[in-house]
């Protein structure tokens, strides 16, 4: 409930600071020695919230199907894209993180690569990873470079996760005659927990930004990133519908995230006790 | 047969590099069925190394371990052995019950034999009633209980203890000194105690086992018999004469006769 009323809170907070800001604004935005410091304030660069929520309603063209449809629609397609990417790269990041965990010359080895593999730029290798596959589907591309997006954080989070047991666990684990597997199950993985679930949420929120900047550089139809190019070309003329299709890019993060949260809530349910009992 | 017999154990770590510690020197140490030994001595001595080698969570450089007429390798895979160490190391994810639960769990028992297992070894430490929580929800000596149940669960000849009581306060300390003793009549286990409490060893063992450093070695074995192990044993004359020897034999001046009585 508390939690609802904060995030409420927060997006009446949104609300008062862009509508606060066109109220105040100058509209051709605040230029200081030939540097423009504050954007624009007129309705072709901030339209009012009201437009775009109005705008959503609308036909996309003239006697088409709502904005608000198209752009769920998008996010639809877009989510499915990105949950394949999520759950592919989750689960390289956990299998990655256990064989770094299981052999050290793995870790050193593999550690900085899986580093400097998220310093390649994006918008160059998705076009390079679309040229591989001719027999693939455009959205495969797009969800193997979420994927490539979302493995990082829980390879990077799981690692440290699985090494955060202390030596008398491992050593109590031993003394119980538990092989490296045992271990980890019953120690290392419910120990990692904690470190898995900001790092999954990472992965999420990357995962979403791989299948939207995806989608746009292999020019995949019938995704969000699409839909943001198609609707970007139009700003000038309707500058609310850009945003409406922003706004879709926005809730298939929080539908993400959400669904991590979804997943956290049963899991981490005892792991907060604090009250202590004393005897 | 002996609990343990530890053989001309020599123990050295990082051998052949430039930090080379000898941490064990030539060591021999017998504990006999049933008996309550204490390891003591000053920080360095190798006492927890020795407890480390007989548990074969660490092997010797030189020399054999034996535990319960076995090689310690396999003494450790048939769980001839409990342990406990200074921090409870509950896992914070499971229950207490669940907890104490684990060492059965690995050795493939029954769901309903463990649970009721536990259960009985809960209400050995006096914490039946704690079985559903969780180990944040428990103080300090609580969680220190139940990783002693845990280390009895498997009802094991033998328990090792690494410095159990040592985080606990003096009241808190002195009631488990008193509860393990009489969980170690009632179960007849052997019991291996390291400690740097001279009070602690004197009251617990049969034998305290000094020890002194650098390298880490065997200075003085001393038998203690107390008239009783309660309140009144810890003041009885027995116990004021076997701490000064202790502590004398910690000094490096070992006694041959009974210290003068204070």
């Amino acid at each position: 409930m508390r939690r609802v009323l904060f995030a409420a809170a927060g997006l009446v907070a949104f609300v008062l600071l862009w509508e606060g800001y066109k109220l105040v604004g100058n509209p051709d935005g605040t230029v200081l020695f030939g540097v423009r410091v504050l954007p624009r304030a007129d309705d072709l660069s901030m339209p009012h919230l009201w437009t775009v929520v109005r705008r959503l309603g609308r036909p996309e063209l003239a006697g088409g199907r709502p904005v608000g449809l198209v752009v769920l629609r998008a996010s639809g397609f877009t989510l499915g894209i990105t949950a394949v990417g999520f759950a592919i790269g989750a689960l390289v990041g956990l299998l990655l993180a256990i064989g770094m965990q299981r052999f050290r010359p793995v870790e050193r080895g593999l550690l900085p690569y899986v580093i400097l593999s998220q310093t390649v730029p994006l918008v160059a290798l998705a076009p390079l990873v679309a040229g591989w596959n001719v027999l693939w589907a455009d959205w495969m591309t797009v969800a193997l470079i979420a994927a490539y997006l979302a493995f990082f954080p829980v390879a990077v989070g799981m690692l440290r996760g699985l090494q955060s047991p202390a030596a008398s666990g491992v050593e109590l684990m031993r003394s119980y005659a538990a092989g490296w597997w045992r271990t980890l199950v019953k120690l290392r993985l419910p120990a990692a927990l904690p470190y898995l679930f900001p790092a999954l949420r990472l992965a999420g929120a990357a995962a979403v930004v791989g299948a939207v900047v995806g989608e746009i550089s292999t020019g995949t139809r019938g995704g969000i990133g699409r839909l943001i190019i198609e609707y970007a070309r139009e700003a000038t003329s309707d500058p609310a519908k850009v945003y409406t299709a922003m706004l879709g890019a926005a809730l298939l993060g929080l539908v993400v995230a959400g669904a991590v949260s979804l997943l956290e809530l049963p899991l981490m349910r005892h792991r907060r006790h604090v009250e202590v009992v004393t005897l | 047969m002996s609990a343990v017999v530890v053989d001309k154990v020599t123990k050295v770590f990082n051998q052949g590099r430039p930090d080379e510690v000898v941490a064990l020197s030539e060591v021999d140490l017998t504990v006999a069925d049933g008996e309550f030994v204490s390891l003591i001595g000053p920080s360095g001595c190798g006492k927890s190394t020795l407890l480390r080698l007989i548990a074969d969570l660490i092997a010797p450089t030189a020399g054999t371990v034996t535990v319960a007429g076995k090689s310690a390798g396999t003494a450790r895979k048939q769980q001839e052995y409990g342990i406990a160490f200074q921090q409870a190391g509950l896992f914070e994810w499971r229950t207490v019950l669940r907890n104490v639960e684990l060492p059965l769990e690995l050795r493939g028992m029954s769901r309903a034999r463990r649970r009721a297992r536990a259960e009985e070894m809960l209400a050995l430490v006096g914490l039946a009633d704690f079985a559903g929580h969780y180990p944040a929800q428990l103080s300090g000596g609580m969680q220190q209980r139940v990783a002693i149940a845990r280390a009895l669960a498997v009802q094991p000849p033998l328990l090792l203890m690494d410095e159990p009581f040592g985080a606990l306060d003096e009241m808190t300390r002195e009631r488990l000194q008193t509860e393990l003793l009489a969980i170690c009549a009632k179960t007849g286990t052997s019991t291996v105690f390291v400690t740097h409490s001279i009070s602690e060893a004197v009251f617990l063992s049969q034998r305290v086992v000094v020890m002194s450093a650098r390298p880490g070695r065997i200075t003085a074995s001393i038998g203690v018999a107390l008239p009783s192990r309660d309140d009144a044993g810890r003041q009885s004359p027995a116990y004021f004469d076997k701490i000064t020897e202790v502590r004398r034999a910690l000094r490096g001046t070992p006694v041959t006769s009974p210290a003068e009585t204070r």
